[in-house]
């Protein structure tokens, strides 16, 4: 048991108002080391603890403490770990899905919200916060219309600081760049690795799919619409510099297949790329088995694995150790390393998720797009 | 205004320690207006407001980044030769960085072996031996680019040049020393050798900290140990201004710098020898009277043995 809650129990069931004053100056989760416990208050006839992490069971079981209304539920969470959860609550035989009530970390995507567990040892970055020192960039809107596509297309651009048009900048285009600015804090990871000379200036067009899981599945529409269109179209409004090495794609997810794929596929248009948790799902033989919305990935893959040839000089890519995604992105890095690509990989404590997404954007921009630090010398 | 004599200051970084109003006030230069040359700061150049309110002297900016660019807005042909050369710089600095990763590798490793010492001192020597290889003919390549970029391009031979870098050269003659500050090295010293003005600076009292006193050396070198992506080889990015000799400077090594290496600190005195590599941090001085050093506070020599050894005047 934990050593509060071993505390709390010392003389058997705690009363009400010492449960209240355990509740209100306790931290939740209760981090012991690598022991967290995760405890919920109130009548049930069941809780389970519900996280995604490949290698556990999706619903960990709560025990009730005695005779009281505290449940709780311990897992082993190694050094620097960070993991989202929700309790799953079953009362009168209904289940209803909840955020954790005494935890008040809280991540967000684009389905809602999760609660957070920041185990021994993880700190968010502090690059990921807003510095008010960092001047800001600008973010603007752009609207193209798409032949490829058919469609029309809303860009959000964003331009660093004592952005001049006489100067020729480095171009990132984020996959889901949207959800990038809201949920993984794109916009203040740029200003403050700008304001630390930790990457160039550069200018990073942002786009948003109403259909990412059919166009950024390995179709080649995307990738044509990318190169044919996107490319043409920020070269003509925006001073670019003319060097496949400084033309980054990105993406996290699918967007990391979409970006693979348009790189595989117009190959020396892009020199940088940075995927993050790619859903590389592949198929040695027979069938996979993660659902037909998978069918084009695994197409892609399949032939990717057969010629992947060298879609980029340089690439990042990084991936969280709690999703089962792992096992196909560490099983890309010898192809890539075997086709000459200058690689960096990164393995995290973490699962498919926008806040382990947003702590890797340093090294991978970093790493891409290397910044002045090394010639400034205040 | 040129003095017999001129003085040479060197600083570290002005934060958190700022040294510069009392090295100003004790190194003997005279008191009045000062010309300064801050485009190692980019588009902030000028933005010196805080200095003039530390040095309590009058402050003229000379503005080189800011006329540099003008002239590249206003003569084309300017621009893309410059950005030629510096396309060209940039890819040779890439390819001198490929070929030192490996040197760079293989001479920790050798350093750090153990053996017999007949055996193996023969190799160190030779590994070391073979980065300075390296140093001397990257030096000479970017020689080369820089050569043949003057050769249309100098102020000799472009006349709108002249005329801006003959404006620069009133400010500074008038001045009765010159100020240069830290920023991004590689910037400040374009702009300085695009102007023209090392013959100039080498007639003034000169004071400067950080990138301003790289750039006054024989040889600048760029380092960082604790980048986003830890540590890279030091890299000798080309020839300084070569008004202070013998010596290749390390702003803010105490940060910079994992001096707990040893091997790896050892390997910038031997690498660069016969120059000395001195480490600069916030609060260290040197002076310069003639060419030699007569005062230094809180500066550090990089042994050979991997140390750090305090600088003294002789």
């Amino acid at each position: 048991m934990n050593p509060a809650l071993r505390k709390l129990f010392r003389k058997g069931a705690p009363a009400p108002g010492d449960i209240d004053a355990f509740v209100a100056e306790a931290e939740f989760p209760l981090v012991d080391g690598s022991d967290v416990t995760f405890v919920y208050r109130g009548a049930a006839e069941a809780v389970y603890l519900r996280c995604w992490i490949s290698g556990l069971d999706t619903a960990q079981p709560f025990q009730a403490l005695s005779d009281t209304d505290l449940w709780a539920a311990t897992i082993e969470l190694p050094k620097g770990s960070r993991i989202e959860y929700k309790f799953e609550v079953i009362r009168n035989g209904h289940r209803e899905l909840i955020l954790d009530p005494l935890n008040d970390v809280r991540a967000h995507d684009p389905f809602g919200a999760n609660s957070v567990c920041q185990g021994y040892g993880y700190e968010r970055p502090s690059w990921t916060l807003h510095n008010p020192d960092a001047r800001p960039g600008d973010i603007e809107s752009r609207q193209f219309d798409s032949a490829v596509l058919k469609d029309t297309r809303n860009i959000q651009v964003y331009l660093p600081a004592r952005f001049r048009r006489n100067r020729r900048y480095p171009l990132l285009i984020v996959h889901d760049g949207v959800d990038y600015l809201h949920f993984a804090q794109l916009k203040i990871v740029l200003d403050n690795l700008i304001f630390d000379l930790e990457i160039p200036p550069l200018i990073v067009a942002m786009i948003q799919s109403p259909d990412r899981l059919k166009e950024y599945s390995g179709d080649d529409r995307h990738a044509d619409h990318l190169v044919e269109e996107l490319l043409p179209f920020m070269a003509e409004h925006y001073p670019l510099t003319d060097n496949a090495d400084e033309r980054g794609l990105m993406g996290a997810s699918f967007g990391g297949v979409a970006t693979l794929h348009a790189a595989w596929r117009h190959p020396g248009h892009f020199g940088a790329l940075l995927l993050q948790s790619g859903s590389y799902a592949f198929s040695d033989i027979g069938r996979h088995n993660r659902g037909p919305v998978f069918d084009p990935v695994v197409r892609f893959m399949n032939e990717f694995r057969q010629t992947p040839g060298c879609p980029a000089g340089k690439m990042y890519m990084s991936c969280g150790i709690y999703e089962s995604l792992i096992y196909e992105n560490r099983s890309l890095l010898p192809l890539l390393q075997a086709q000459g690509v200058d690689i960096r990989f990164e393995e995290a404590r973490d699962a498919h998720n926008w806040e382990n997404w947003r702590d890797r954007l340093r090294n991978g921009l970093s790493w891409l797009f290397p910044g002045p630090v090394w010639m400034v010398y205040e | 205004m040129t003095p017999d004599a001129p003085i040479r200051l060197l600083l570290g970084p002005q934060r958190p320690t700022v040294n510069l109003r009392s090295a100003l006030d004790e190194s003997g230069m005279p008191g009045g207006r000062m010309a300064v040359i801050s485009a190692g700061w980019q588009e902030a150049e000028g933005d010196i407001d805080d200095v003039r309110e530390i040095v309590g002297r009058e402050l003229n900016d000379v503005g080189l980044y800011a006329r540099a660019e003008a002239l590249m807005a206003a003569h084309p042909k300017l621009h893309a030769a410059y950005r030629a050369r510096q396309d060209r710089l940039v890819e040779l600095q890439r390819l001198y960085r490929l070929r030192l990763r490996h040197l760079m590798v293989a001479a920790r490793q050798t350093l750090r072996a153990d053996g017999d010492p007949e055996l193996l001192a023969p190799e160190q020597r030779h590994a070391i031996a073979q980065l300075r290889a390296l140093d001397r003919h990257h030096l000479h390549r970017v020689h080369a680019i820089h050569d043949r970029f003057n050769c249309e391009y100098s102020r000799v031979q472009f006349e709108p040049l002249a005329e801006q870098a003959a404006e620069i050269e009133a400010s500074i003659t008038a001045a009765d020393a010159v100020l240069i500050t830290g920023g991004n090295v590689v910037v400040l010293l374009n702009r300085i050798l695009l102007f023209g003005l090392g013959r100039l600076l080498r007639t003034k009292h000169v004071a400067a900290w950080s990138a301003g006193a790289m750039a006054l050396a024989d040889r600048v070198v760029l380092f960082h140990d604790r980048t986003p992506l830890g540590r890279r080889d030091p890299e000798l990015l080309g020839a300084g201004l070569g008004i202070v000799p013998d010596s290749i400077f390390l702003p803010d090594a105490m940060r910079r710098i994992r001096e707990k290496d040893a091997i790896r600190t050892s390997m910038y005195s031997r690498r660069f020898s016969p120059h000395t590599c001195i480490a600069l941090d916030s609060g260290s001085l040197l002076r310069f009277e003639n060419g030699a050093l007569v005062a230094a506070e809180a500066a550090r020599r990089l042994t050979v043995r991997g140390g750090f050894a305090p600088l003294r005047a002789a």
